[in-house]
C-alpha cells in the first residue's frame, strides 16, 4: 500500500515538474541596512520591496515567474555587507537591489561582479561606482556630480555672493562639497569657509559662531538631515538670520521635526522629488497601501528608489526569454525607455546610470512643508 | 574678545551636560571600580522616556510647559534610577566577586542590549522633542546674546552637582558612600551595608544620566537610539581627565572637556575637533597619570 | 602515573586533530561561499584577537585601541599597492613594521599608566587615527572614501580571489600564528609578561624590566595586527576609515575576555561566538543584537573567567624530569 502511494506521489511529481519549471521562480535579493545607523532607511527599503513583490505575485507573477525576495542585512557596514552579499549569492539570487550607502555598495560590487549577479544601487550616489565599467551594475538614484552642478547653479541663481561650505566628512557629503566648491568659483561666488563638522554631535553652535565671523550670505551644508535640522535650530537660537541650502540627504520630513517650523522656514535644498511629491495615481495608490500596512510613511525618497529598482527588474523579467543576469542587464541597458517609476521616467545609459535630470530646488515654507521652487 | 566669550559660553553649555553624565561613571567607579559602559545608554533611555512623557502623553496640554517639564524630569529621574537598579541586579551583582574585566564585558553586553531595546521600542528613526516647547529667549551676558535655554541647562546642572557634593560630604548616607569607596571591607566592619550603598550609587548615577538625557532633548531636539555611544565616550573621558572616582573631578573634567572641544574647533579646526580633544587628554594623563584630581585612595600594593 | 597522563592527553588529541583536519577540509566538502565568508571573518577577528591577547591577556594591559594598529597595517598595504604598484604580499612585512613602529611611538609615553587610564588613552588613540584617516592625512589615505582597487595577493604565481582561497590564507596564517604565540607564551618572555600581569611590583622587585617587557608586548601585538591589515585590505579590496573605529576595538576586547584571556583556544572560541553568533541569528532580524547583548551578560555571569580560562602553568617535578 505504502509502495503504491509512494509511486503515485512520484508520478505526480514527475508530471507536475514541467509545470513547475515553466513558472520557475525568480529570486531577487534586497541588501539593505536593516540594523545599525541607517536602520530606518533599510527597513523602509525592505518593506517597500516586499509589498510590491506581494502585489506582483498576487497578479500571477512577472511573466509567469513568481518573485521571491531574500533580504540581506548590510548593517551599514562594509564588512557586514560583504557577508550579506555572499549569503545572497549562495541563496541563488539573480539580481540584488541595494544598497543605501555608497561605501557599502562599493564593498560589494566586486563580489557580485565575480558571480555575475546584477546589482541596482538605490541610494549610492558616489560618482565612481559607475565609472568602473561593470556591465551588471545599475542605479536608480542620480549621481553626486549631477547634484553638485544643480546646487552650484541654484546658489548663483539665488544671487548669493559669499558662501560657507560645510560637510560632515562622510564620503557622500565630502564628495558633494568638493563638487560644489569646484563649480561655484567659476560662477562668481566667493568661498569664505570650508570645513567638516562631526556627525552625531548635538551642539553645533561652536561651528556656527566660527562661520559667522566670516560673514557669508549663505551656508551650503552637504550632509544629512539630523545635523541640518540641529544647525537650523541653533542658528535661529543664536538670532542669526542667514540663508542655508542643503543636498538631497536633507530631504526628510524629520528635518522640520528637529528644527521646528520657525527655524526651518526658508531653508533651501536640492533633491529628487520626495515621497510626498509623488502625486501621480500609481504612487498615491501605493503609498496609501504602504500606510495601511505599516502605519507610517516612507521617510525619504531613497527607499522609493528601491521600489523603482524592483519595478524595472520586474519589467525586465517579463520581457526576456530566459532569465539571467546578462539578459536582464541587456534589457535594462538597451530596451528600457521612459519606464514609469515612482520617481519619474527611468532609463539607463551605457554606464548603468539613470538618465535624465531629476533634481529640483525646494524651499521649506512657514508650515514646515517642502515646496517645489521654480 | 566677542568671539572668545561666545565660544566660552558654547563650551560651558556642552561641558555641563558632559559633567552630569560623567558623575554617573565616576560614582559607580568610586565604589565598585567598574566602568559602567551601559551608562551612556541609560542616558539615551532618559531622553526617550522624557519624550514619551512630554510628547506622547501630551502632558504640556494639561498643566503648562514649566510644570510638565518639572514633572517629567522627576518621573524620568525615578525611572532611570529604577532601570539602573535593575541593571545592577541583573548584570553586575552576580559578577561582584569575579575579575574586573568580566564585569567590563558584561557592561558592554548590557550596553548593546539597552541600545537595541530602545531601537525596538521607539523605532530606528530618531525622534525630535518639539522645537516650540520653550520660547526662544535671548539673554545678554557680557554683552553677548546667549539663548536662555542654555543658561538654564548650565545652571541647573551646576545646582544638581553642588547638591550631590553636599549630599556626599554632609549626610550619613554620603559618608557611607565615601567609606565604601575607600575600603569596602573596612566599611562592612564598621556596620555599613555595602550592598545598600552600591544600590544607592546605582540609582543616583542613572538618575543624573536620565536628567542629562532630558536636557539634551529639550535643548537640541533630536534624539537617536545610538546617541549614548558618543556622549558616553565623551563623559567617560571627562571622568578620566578629572580623575575617575572623584566627584568634583568629574565636574571639572566635564566642563574642561566642553571647553577644549569649543576652543579646539574655534581656533584650530572643526574637522579635527575630537582628535584635538583626545590629544589633550593624552597630554594631561602623561603629566598627571591619574587625572587632575585623583581619587583619594592609595593604590593597593 | 606519567604514562597515564600521557594517555589521556593522547585521547583528547586525536579527536582534536581530526576536528582541525575536518575544519580545513570544509571548502572541499562544498561549504557555500557565504559560510566560507563567515569563517574568513571569524578568522580575521581571531587573528586580531590573538595578537591582542599578548597585550591584554598575557601582559594584563587594558588596551582598547587595537583597531588603530590594524588600520596602520591595512593602509600601509593599500597605499603601497595602489600608489606604488607593490605586490600585496611584499607589503606585508612593511605593514607589520609600520604598525610596530607606530605602537612603539605612541605606547612609550603611556606605558606606565594604570589600568583604566590606559584604557581611555588607547580609545583616544584609535579615535585620533580614525579622524586623521578621514581628514586625508598627508594626502595619502583618500579621506572618507578610503582607498579602492587594492590588488589580490599572488602566492607562488597563484592569484587568490575566491572565498575558499582566502580561507586557506587566513586560517593557515592563524595556525602559524598560534604556533608562534604558543612558543612565545612558554618562553622566558611569556613568563615575564604573566609575572607582570599577576604582580607588577614583585616583578619589578626581582629585576624584571617591566616597562621594557610591556612595550615589547605592545609592539609584537601591533606588528601582528599590521600583518592582518594586509590580508584584510586585499580581501576587501576597498578600505575606509569607518572599518577601524572604536567599536571594532571593543569587539576585539570582548573576544579576548569572553573566550578566556591568556588562552589561545579560548580566544579562538570567543571569535567564533562574537563574530559567528550574530551571523547565525540573522533570522531574528532587527532584534538579533538585543539577544547578542543579553547573551554576553549571561555568558559572563556563568563563566566569569571566560569560557576557556587558561590553565595554570604546570611544571614537572624534578623526580619526573629525571625519570622521563
Amino acid at each position: 500500500m505504502k509502495f503504491i502511494a509512494a509511486m503515485v506521489m512520484m508520478l505526480g511529481l514527475i508530471l507536475t515538474a514541467p509545470l513547475a519549471w515553466a513558472a520557475d521562480p525568480v529570486k531577487i535579493g534586497v541588501m539593505a541596512p536593516v540594523t545599525g545607523q541607517w536602520a530606518s532607511e533599510g527597513q523602509d527599503m525592505v518593506n517597500i520591496v516586499k509589498l510590491l513583490a506581494e502585489e506582483v505575485n498576487k497578479n500571477g507573477g512577472a511573466g509567469g515567474h513568481m518573485i521571491e525576495i531574500e533580504v540581506g542585512d548590510d548593517g551599514g557596514d562594509p564588512k557586514v555587507a560583504s557577508l550579506a552579499a555572499q549569503r545572497l549569492i549562495s541563496s541563488g539570487v539573480v539580481a540584488v537591489i541595494g544598497t543605501y550607502g555608497s561605501a557599502i555598495t562599493e564593498a560589494t560590487q566586486d563580489i557580485y561582479a565575480d558571480d555575475d549577479i546584477l546589482q541596482i544601487g538605490t541610494g549610492s550616489t558616489s560618482i565612481r561606482l559607475t565609472e568602473k565599467g561593470l556591465p551588471l551594475f545599475f542605479r536608480t538614484c542620480p549621481r553626486d556630480d549631477d547634484q553638485g552642478k544643480v546646487m552650484a547653479r541654484e546658489v548663483a541663481a539665488l544671487g548669493f555672493k559669499k558662501a560657507a561650505i560645510l560637510h560632515d566628512n562622510s564620503s557622500y557629503a565630502k564628495g558633494l562639497a568638493d563638487e560644489v566648491r569646484g563649480i561655484i568659483k567659476d560662477s562668481g561666488v566667493e568661498e569664505v569657509f570650508f570645513d567638516a563638522l562631526t556627525p552625531g554631535d548635538r551642539d553645533y553652535t561652536t561651528t556656527l559662531t566660527k562661520i559667522k565671523t566670516k560673514n557669508p550670505d549663505v551656508i551650503i551644508f552637504t550632509g544629512y538631515y539630523p545635523e541640518a535640522g540641529m544647525i537650523l535650530r541653533q542658528k535661529k537660537e543664536m538670532g542669526w538670520d542667514v540663508a542655508m541650502i542643503g543636498g538631497d540627504a536633507t530631504n526628510n520630513s524629520a528635518l522640520v521635526d528637529i528644527a521646528g517650523n520657525a527655524s526651518a522656514e526658508g531653508y533651501y535644498f536640492i533633491s529628487p522629488p520626495g515621497p510626498s511629491d509623488l502625486t501621480d495615481p500609481m504612487s498615491q495608490a501605493f503609498l496609501a497601501e504602504f500606510r495601511s500596512r505599516y502605519n507610517t510613511e516612507p521617510s525619504s525618497v531613497w527607499s522609493m528608489m528601491a521600489g523603482d529598482a524592483f519595478k524595472v527588474l520586474v519589467a525586465a523579467v517579463e520581457n526576456v526569454d530566459k532569465v539571467s543576469a546578462e539578459s536582464l542587464a541587456e534589457y535594462l541597458h538597451n530596451d528600457l525607455k521612459d519606464f514609469v517609476g515612482f520617481t519619474g521616467p527611468i532609463a539607463f545609459n551605457a554606464k548603468g546610470d539613470r538618465v535624465g535630470d531629476v533634481y529640483r530646488l525646494y524651499q521649506v515654507d512657514g508650515e514646515g512643508r517642502f515646496v517645489l521652487g521654480q | 574678545m566677542e568671539f572668545f566669550i561666545q565660544q566660552l559660553t558654547n563650551g560651558l553649555a556642552v561641558g555641563g551636560i558632559y559633567a552630569l553624565i560623567a558623575l554617573g561613571y565616576t560614582m559607580v567607579y568610586g565604589v565598585l571600580k567598574l566602568i559602567n559602559f551601559a551608562h551612556g545608554d541609560l542616558f539615551t533611555l532618559g531622553a526617550y522616556l522624557g519624550f514619551t512623557c512630554l510628547v506622547s502623553f501630551g502632558l504640556t496640554g494639561y498643566i503648562g510647559v514649566g510644570a510638565s517639564i518639572a514633572v517629567c524630569v522627576a518621573l524620568v529621574m525615578g525611572l532611570s534610577a529604577l532601570a539602573g537598579h535593575i541593571l545592577e541586579r541583573a548584570a553586575y551583582r552576580p559578577l561582584r566577586k569575579s575579575n574586573r574585566l568580566s564585569a567590563v564585558v558584561s557592561a558592554l553586553g548590557a550596553s548593546i542590549f539597552l541600545q537595541n531595546a530602545i531601537m525596538l521600542i521607539w523605532g530606528a528613526k530618531g525622534l525630535a522633542y518639539p522645537a516650540d516647547l520653550l520660547p526662544n529667549i535671548v539673554v545678554p551676558i557680557a554683552g553677548q546674546p546667549i539663548p536662555l535655554i542654555r543658561v538654564v541647562v548650565f545652571l541647573s546642572s551646576i545646582v544638581v552637582m553642588v547638591g550631590l557634593y553636599v549630599f556626599i560630604n554632609r549626610t550619613r548616607t554620603g559618608m557611607a558612600i565615601r567609606a565604601s569607596a575607600i575600603d569596602q571591607g573596612a566599611a562592612k566592619l564598621m556596620g555599613i551595608d555595602v550592598r545598600h550603598v552600591i544600590a544607592i550609587v546605582f540609582m543616583i548615577g542613572p538618575a543624573l544620566g536620565g536628567l542629562a538625557g532630558v536636557m539634551v532633548g529639550v535643548c537640541y531636539g533630536q534624539i537617536t537610539f545610538s546617541m549614548g555611544q558618543l556622549y558616553g565616550l565623551k563623559a567617560f573621558t571627562a571622568a578620566i581627565i578629572g580623575g575617575i572616582g572623584n566627584i568634583p573631578g568629574a565636574m571639572l573634567g566635564g566642563i574642561l572637556l566642553g571647553l577644549i572641544e569649543a576652543f579646539g574647533a574655534a581656533y584650530i579646526s572643526v574637522a579635527w575637533k575630537d582628535a584635538i580633544t583626545f590629544f589633550v587628554l593624552i597630554l594631561i594623563l602623561i603629566v598627571r597619570p591619574t587625572g587632575i584630581l585623583p581619587e583619594r585612595v592609595a593604590e593597593k600594593l | 602515573m606519567a604514562a597515564k597522563i600521557k594517555d589521556i592527553n593522547f585521547l583528547i588529541r586525536i579527536p582534536l586533530t581530526l576536528a582541525v583536519i575536518a575544519f580545513f577540509c570544509l571548502p572541499l566538502m562544498g561549504l557555500d561561499p557565504y559560510g566560507l565568508g563567515v569563517l574568513n571573518q571569524v578568522g580575521l577577528y581571531a587573528l586580531l584577537a590573538l595578537s591582542l591577547n599578548i597585550i591584554l591577556g598575557h601582559a594584563g594591559m587594558f588596551h582598547m585601541g587595537h583597531a588603530a594598529f590594524f588600520a596602520v597595517g591595512a593602509y600601509t598595504t593599500a597605499i603601497l599597492n595602489t600608489g606604488y604598484g607593490w605586490p600585496i604580499l611584499a607589503t606585508m612585512p612593511l605593514a607589520g613594521l609600520a604598525a610596530g613602529l607606530f605602537a612603539l611611538a605612541v605606547a612609550a609615553p603611556i606605558i606606565h599608566l594604570r589600568g583604566d587610564y590606559l584604557l581611555v588613552v588607547t580609545i583616544g588613540i584609535v579615535e585620533i587615527v580614525r579622524i586623521a584617516l578621514v581628514n586625508d592625512i598627508f594626502g595619502l589615505t583618500g579621506g572618507a572614501n578610503g582607498l579602492v582597487g587594492i590588488g589580490r595577493p599572488v602566492l607562488f604565481g597563484f592569484k587568490l580571489t575566491r572565498p575558499h582561497h582566502f580561507f586557506y590564507l587566513i586560517w593557515g596564517f592563524t595556525a602559524l600564528s598560534m604556533l608562534l604565540f604558543h612558543w612565545l607564551e612558554h618562553s622566558r618572555f611569556g613568563r615575564a609578561l604573566n609575572f607582570i600581569r599577576e604582580d607588577p611590583v614583585a616583578a619589578e622587585g626581582v629585576g624584571v624590566n617591566t616597562s621594557h617587557y610591556k612595550l615589547m608586548a605592545f609592539v609584537i601585538g601591533a606588528v601582528w595586527a599590521g600583518f592582518v591589515g594586509t590580508i584584510y585590505a586585499s580581501q576587501m579590496r576597498t578600505i575606509s576609515p569607518n572599518s577601524f573605529n572604536f567599536w571594532e576595538s571593543v569587539v576585539l576586547f570582548t573576544i579576548v575576555i569572553l573566550g578566556g584571556s591568556g588562552n589561545q583556544k579560548g580566544v579562538l572560541l570567543g571569535a567564533f561566538l562574537v563574530v559567528g553568533l550574530p551571523e547565525v541569528s540573522r533570522g531574528l532580524q532587527e532584534s538579533r543584537l538585543l539577544f547578542f547583548g543579553a547573551a554576553l551578560i549571561v555568558m559572563m555571569i556563568f563563566r566569569p573567567q571566560g569560557l576557556l580560562p587558561p590553565k595554570g602553568r604546570t611544571y614537572k617535578l624534578p623526580s619526573e624530569v629525571a625519570r622521563s
